[in-house]
């Protein structure tokens, strides 16, 4: 048994720092800190979305308008605070794409939509069947092309003759929406579930040969949601100057909840880094990158506070394009503390083609 | 600035989209969807057809076939991290390659009813990452190494049976052998030898950097035969010459990564021609030391008036004009790697993140078309049409 126990202590003693590093509480605080509980939170909300829109189409008067819009606002936000979380459950089945088709400057949706209205397809009124179509037209996203119209008012319920087809259609993606966050939450919850890939690098996983492996994976998700935020979500509709600007491709900007998605996106990813409590993993020359990018996060929460809605009609108006434009900076610099400081003090690889590359 | 006004020229893509809507059925393609509800934009619209390795949230590698709106089409297994992929002149199949030291290529016809074929290194050789065919797209040419002997070859395949066949093999002339280009007139091969001696025991490890003597080589496609061989100044011999692109000039762009000491910024692409000494290019002073020496593929439009020289480390992709070597300008695409061009206007370029990004100015922000969640796109992205 002794020798057995000073073998072990030789190994440790020969494996390089690099290796020997354990990222797995890391790891453990983003799970049980942020993914599971922010995942709830998304399924628990988006479930009170189906009701709230067969409230309004049932009866359709200011009191369940407004109910409706805060039930609507509130799954955007739940959403936006997890949609980075490109990794595991979020992934099944083409969940993200069905819960947001983003980015789509083409306009495909608007497009396969008009489509669907012209021809009444009946398809898009259950949620068992709306599963099957293009995931263009059962998400989050076309959710706010059909009950919004261009000038951010609610046409859920709106007479007209296509009421009852809208009214059904929006049920379904609502339907679609909460069953796919349930299943998500689900499946984070599940103790032998990914979570459980990512707590057991090394050994026998295939798919994290260490620790490190699993938390690079995760921290390249962060990264990349804040290159997401800043190139996808911003800086399309910044345009190339103010006159030019196009605030209709900020995301959800249809339905006014622009703002409301920026702040969550951005809120979401500022809180699954601080559940990492990475800083005890830093040497503490390197430590005041965090708190930097926490400064950089409250700079960008200023920003988004100070913004007038609905972007679409404002953006012009009272400086709001200068603070998103500002905003941009802000998430550059973010962009850059977490890739060369962070992912650097740690030691994380960061770009799949930069690794080593050929 | 847009660098062009000639409009595009479209090319008809019809029967390869139905074609593919059929591919759902096949054996080696898993469509998803999105692919089939999108393959409902063919009607009446041309559409240009790309390919990329990549690899998937799983940690699963695959080639994705992909529309010009960034869509996914189908997707097919790799058994390992796939690199380059060389098209077949008549389009109808292609060849996705191993990167290196991998030692399969697969072979795939997507409008045949037939798995695609594995091709596997000779004893004594692995594959490089990149090939290219014959003009009649009989043969196959793909770079290798003859490890034992640290020399490059190619390893020749005959397509036209119904296994692909290794029928012969030419000699590269230099060590390290990377990306390989038929010119535009069929009858030379040209090698760019990134000069890096390595070895399959030692992993990806670089041997000789003290001594790496990289070169670019015209060879005559039917003999072997050296016609060319050019090297940059002695100074820059750790400047590996790896990845290629033909202007319309018939001249070859290389771009290279410096294995020197990273607080020197040398050149990083030069232009090739067979009987001219080669010339290097001038990084703008903004984006001098950005680029961490480091070029990952080089790809020209469809005109061939501009090329294209992505920078994946320093996330940048820098665009040139043929006419003067003259830099056009940069766009910040993070892990950004895989060029293909659009039409005489556009590119496409593909990133470690998913991201798929339009640019039709260089000077103009790039437009993100799509980002599939969990794809890493590899190094590289060919244009199938």
């Amino acid at each position: 048994m002794r020798k057995l126990v000073l073998g072990i202590a030789a190994l440790v003693a020969i494996v390089p720092p690099a290796f020997a590093a354990d990222f797995n509480d890391a790891l453990d605080g983003v799970i049980t800190g942020f993914i599971r509980p922010a995942t709830t939170e998304f399924a628990e909300i988006s479930a009170r979305l189906p009701s709230a829109v067969s409230t309004v189409c049932k009866e359709t008067n200011e009191a369940n308008l407004r109910a409706f819009e805060n039930a609507y606002s509130e799954t955007i936000e739940s959403f936006s605070r997890i949609q980075f979380l490109r990794f595991g459950p979020l992934l099944e089945d083409d969940r993200l794409s069905r819960l947001a088709f983003l980015p789509d400057p083409r306009g495909t949706a608007q497009r396969q939509i008009r489509k669907i209205y012209a021809a009444k397809d009946d398809s898009v009124l259950s949620a068992e069947t709306l599963r099957d179509k293009s995931v263009a037209v059962q998400s989050l996203t076309a959710f706010d092309l059909i009950a919004f119209d261009k000038d951010t008012n609610i046409v859920l319920g709106a007479d007209g003759e296509n009421r009852a087809f809208t009214c059904g259609y929006a049920l379904a993606i609502a339907q679609n929406v909460a069953a796919i966050s349930q299943s998500v939450a689900s499946e984070w919850r599940d103790p032998e579930g990914y979570s459980r890939l990512l707590l057991s690098g090394g050994g026998e996983n295939a798919r994290f040969r260490t620790s490190q492996e699993a938390l690079e994976s995760v921290f390249n998700a962060l990264t990349t949601g804040v290159t997401i935020a800043k190139d996808q979500d911003i800086l399309p509709a910044l345009g190339t100057s103010a006159d030019k600007a196009k605030p209709r491709r900020f995301p959800f900007s249809r339905s006014a909840n622009s703002v409301v998605y920026l702040s969550g996106e951005l809120g979401g990813l500022r809180d699954a880094l601080t559940s990492m409590n990475l800083k005890r993993l830093m040497p503490s020359e390197d430590q005041w990158t965090l708190d930097t990018i926490g400064f950089e996060f409250k700079n960008a929460g200023t920003y988004l506070s100070a913004l007038t809605v609905p972007l679409r009609n404002t953006f012009a108006e009272d400086g709001n394009y200068n603070r998103v434009a500002a905003l941009s900076i802000v998430l550059s610099s973010i962009q850059e503390l977490m890739s060369e400081g962070v992912a650097g003090s740690l030691g994380l690889a960061g770009g799949f083609n930069a690794l080593d590359g050929d | 600035m847009h660098w062009t006004a000639t409009k595009c020229r479209q090319i008809s893509r019809r029967g390869f989209l139905s074609a593919l809507g059929g591919l759902a059925a096949l054996p080696a393609f898993t469509g998803s969807s999105l692919a089939e509800a999108l393959l409902g934009r063919s009607e009446g619209e041309d559409a240009t057809i790309f390919a990329s390795a990549f690899k998937d949230g799983n940690g699963n590698y695959g080639i994705g076939l992909l529309d010009d709106y960034g869509q996914e089409l189908a997707r097919i297994g790799l058994p390992g991290r796939g690199h380059g992929i060389a098209v077949a002149p008549d389009k109808r199949q292609f060849v996705a390659f191993a990167r290196r030291p991998g030692t399969f290529t697969v072979l795939v016809r997507p409008f045949e009813e037939q798995y695609p074929a594995v091709i596997a290194s000779e004893p004594g050789r692995h594959f490089y990452g990149h090939g290219c065919f014959s003009a009649d797209g009989r043969l196959l040419y793909a770079v290798e190494n003859d490890f034992e002997r640290a020399r490059g070859v190619i390893g020749v395949y005959d397509l036209s049976a119904r296994l692909p066949e290794r029928v012969g093999e030419l000699e590269t002339y230099g060590v390290g052998p990377h990306d390989i280009l038929l010119t535009s007139d069929g009858r030379v091969l040209v090698v760019a030898n990134g000069g890096i001696e390595t070895h399959p025991d030692q992993g990806r490890a670089k041997l000789n950097l003290d001594t790496m003597a990289p070169s670019v080589v015209f060879l005559d496609a039917q003999t072997g035969d050296l016609v060319a061989k050019h090297v940059l100044h002695k100074s820059l011999h750790q400047l590996s010459l790896r990845h290629m692109a033909l202007d319309r000039k018939g001249r070859v762009w290389v771009g290279g990564q410096f294995e020197g000491s990273s607080v020197q910024s040398p050149p990083l692409v030069a232009v090739f021609a067979r009987d001219e000494e080669p010339k290097t290019t001038d990084i703008p002073a903004a984006l001098d030391g950005k680029l961490e020496n480091y070029i990952g593929s080089v790809a020209a439009n469809r005109s061939g008036d501009v090329i294209a020289t992505s920078a994946p480390r320093g996330g940048q992709t820098l665009f040139w004009s043929v006419e003067g070597g003259t830099f056009l300008g940069a766009q910040a695409i993070p892990d950004g790697c895989g060029v293909a061009p659009v039409d005489q206007g556009s590119f496409l370029v593909s990133d470690g993140n998913g991201g798929l990004s339009f640019v039709s100015d260089p000077e103009a922000p790039s437009e993100i078309l799509a980002r599939p969640p969990g794809i890493s796109w590899d190094n590289h992205m060919v244009a199938m049409s």
